[in-house]
């Protein structure tokens, strides 16, 4: 039921109704419906539902030490540009266990060049795990 | 770690390429109940299969730990996202989980290699004899032939059960329902069907497959153990999604059975195929639509539980000679509860299937074993398939059977019938216990012939009831030592010639002059 109202919520806002005006709209149909209890949940879904779509929108390049992160940005830049992933869009974290190398995901797109992927790869032909 | 391993190893490194390949991922929003909510995936499939991605923030060493990839089945798409059943271990998945696609739908291996052993529901081996070398991969799901690539059913599946091949006689690619109460046998005689396999010549013996659903681990191994002392593993191969394993395995469990037989079935060889049972697959799909959020319908299953079945059931064929000729047998189980026939899943199978065995705990707690009420008990299609002999030697069984049973109220009654009668139901009584049959002891073809031959004849009829199924063991092991000819001539040629029927007779005569002590009933 809250995913119903969050989603419509997000719906009136982006179709360009002023945020405080859709929440006031929301607020007073609860109200009308007995529903108002359903707020706080209705919040909770409306802020995972801006998470998801904010993460549809960037990407995250993840390096295994903060010194890789210049040659990172280097290699990815054309990727970004085919993922439709602006470069301001882009978020950088540092992760130690890939030992090396990079990975990006974003847009619902994966691309691990770590060197933690390539020795588990190697790892798996070579037990065939 | 050996020296071969170790340049293994290297070879590997120096042969490594490093790929860049792009991934389409989604997130895990939601896990419970085995089954995940899936944020992103947006191109994936149906029926696509989907790896969880468990070594991120992992170390190596952790990574490498992990036993083996974690996979799962697209079983909704959604507006934005998709639901997946887990393929395993639920606890191992977690909320922001990466979920890899992979763009094919599931399949399972197949092959020679796959006889005498014990496969999950994914095909992969869990009876400890290693993995799988040279298999070849089929889809789970697959559209069954249509009319033109199949014939119809005409060669006989010898179950070696008297009542069955004498009265509901099963042919190659029929689909042939065993309905029953708990308890009263039904996958005794699905196994005994596979044993009798081993009687049958090698060019055409059927490739069995058991597909344990929802069963206890112990009977499986009990079964799997009694298959391998009657030395029928070697051309079996058994599916397992134990009671303990998640409800996606058990739903999945008989398609991947099939799956592995229609690689049979391709290369013109002959299956046959147990599911035991499909209330419990119903079950399991119950559970998994519920938690799929699928609106329940009828006794709370999903709307397309028909559909479940009867897709299933329709990869049972016989396939025409430009396809190769093979075929798939299927023996599907279905648990009743109290008998009732009415219900949902069994009356949606009986209507799907060539034809039902109806087990009843009367007739089991009667000592009637295997406990098929051949009254209710039909086979629609098998009747072509029944050899010459065996059509001319139960012909008339059936009616025979019916008449008893009509009579069976008036045996108490017994001084007062006249003599038509009383012969009528004296014959009855000793067919029955003709039809009776240990388990674990199939019959082949050639002997159910000469014993439904001497009853017939009313060979039995001198001699005590309770003693009729002892002398039809010992009168077939009679004509087992002195009559190998004439049996052997039944077997090759499946016809009850003169000669046969006179050579029968003889050896009928000669038994009764041999055992004159088992005689001994007065008419």
């Amino acid at each position: 039921m809250e995913e119903s109202y969050a989603q419509a919520l997000w719906k009136v806002i982006q179709a360009g109704t002023p945020a405080h005006k859709a929440v006031q709209g929301l607020t007073e149909t609860l109200r009308a419906h007995g529903r108002i209890s359903l707020s706080p949940r209705i919040a909770k879904a409306f802020a995972r539902i801006a998470e998801r779509e904010s993460a549809h929108i960037g990407a995250v390049l993840t390096v295994a030490r903060e010194k890789d992160q210049h040659h990172a940005h280097t290699k990815v830049v054309k990727m970004l540009a085919d993922m439709g992933v602006e470069v301001k869009d882009l978020k950088t974290e540092v992760d130690d266990t890939l030992i090396g190398g990079w990975r990006l995901e974003g847009r619902g797109t994966l691309i691990d060049a770590s060197y933690k992927k390539h020795l588990l790869d190697i790892f798996s032909s070579v037990t065939g795990a | 770690m050996d020296s071969s391993a170790i340049e293994k190893i290297i070879k590997e490194i120096e042969q490594f390429t490093p790929s860049h390949e792009s991934a389409h991922v989604g997130r895990v929003t939601q896990v419970g109940d085995g089954v995940v909510a899936i944020d992103g995936l947006s191109k994936a499939v149906m029926s696509e299969i989907v790896i969880f991605e468990e070594g991120k923030g992992k170390k190596l060493s952790d990574a490498m730990q992990q036993q083996g990839e974690l996979y799962g089945l697209i079983l909704n798409l959604e507006e934005d996202g998709v639901r997946a059943t887990i393929l395993g271990d639920s606890a191992r998945v977690s909320e922001g989980m990466t979920v890899k696609s992979t763009g094919k739908v599931l399949s399972v291996p197949s092959g020679e290699e796959l006889l005498g052993r014990v496969v999950n529901a994914l095909g992969e081996p869990v009876d400890g004899k290693g993995p799988f070398k040279n298999t070849t991969m089929m889809p789970v799901e697959r559209q069954s032939y249509g009319v033109i690539d199949r014939k119809h059913v005409s060669v006989p599946l010898q179950t070696g059960i008297k009542a069955i091949d004498a009265l509901i006689p099963v042919g190659r690619g029929q689909r042939e329902l065993i309905i029953g109460d708990r308890g009263t046998g039904k996958t005794t005689v699905a196994i005994d069907a596979i044993i009798n396999q081993r009687n049958e010549p090698e060019a055409t013996r059927p490739i069995c497959i058991y597909v344990a659903i929802g069963q206890k681990e112990s009977k499986t191994a009990r079964l799997v153990q009694q298959l391998r002392e009657e030395g029928a593993m070697d051309y079996t191969i058994v599916v397992d999604a134990p009671a303990s394993a998640p409800a996606a395995l058990l739903f999945l469990a008989p398609f991947s059975g099939v799956a592995i037989g229609e690689y049979f079935m391709d290369k013109g060889r002959d299956v046959l195929i147990i599911y035991d049972d499909l209330s419990k697959q119903a079950t399991a799909y119950r559970q998994l639509s519920l938690l799929l959020r699928r609106p329940p319908g009828r006794e709370a299953y999903p709307g397309d539980i028909f559909y479940l079945h009867s897709r299933l059931l329709e990869r049972a064929a016989r396939l025409s000679e430009e396809k190769g000729g093979g075929s798939i047998t299927a023996l599907p189980i279905i648990e009743t509860q109290e008998g009732d026939v009415s219900a949902y899943i069994p009356t949606n199978v009986i209507s799907i299937t060539d034809g039902q065995m109806f087990l009843t705990t009367d007739l089991f707690n009667k000592g009637i074993r295997p406990a098929i009420d051949v009254g209710i008990s039909v086979s629609r299609v098998g009747g072509d398939a029944q050899t010459k002999a065996m059509k001319g030697v139960a012909g008339g069984l059936k009616l025979e059977l019916a008449q008893f049973r009509d009579l069976e109220a008036f045996m108490q009654f017994a001084s007062d019938l006249d003599k038509a009668t009383a012969d009528r139901i004296a014959s009855g009584q000793r067919m029955v216990e003709v039809l009776k049959q240990k388990n674990g002891a199939p019959i082949p073809m050639e002997k159910q012939v000469a014993a439904l031959f001497a009853a017939n004849n009313k060979f039995f009829l001198d001699v005590p009831v309770n003693k009729v199924s002892e002398t039809e063991v010992q009168f077939v092991a009679f004509l087992d030592a002195q009559y190998k000819t004439t049996l052997a001539e039944i077997k090759k040629t499946g016809l009850l010639s003169d000669d046969s029927k006179k050579a029968i007779t003889t050896a009928m005569g000669e038994f009764r002059l041999a055992h004159p002590e088992v005689f001994t009933a007065a008419k």
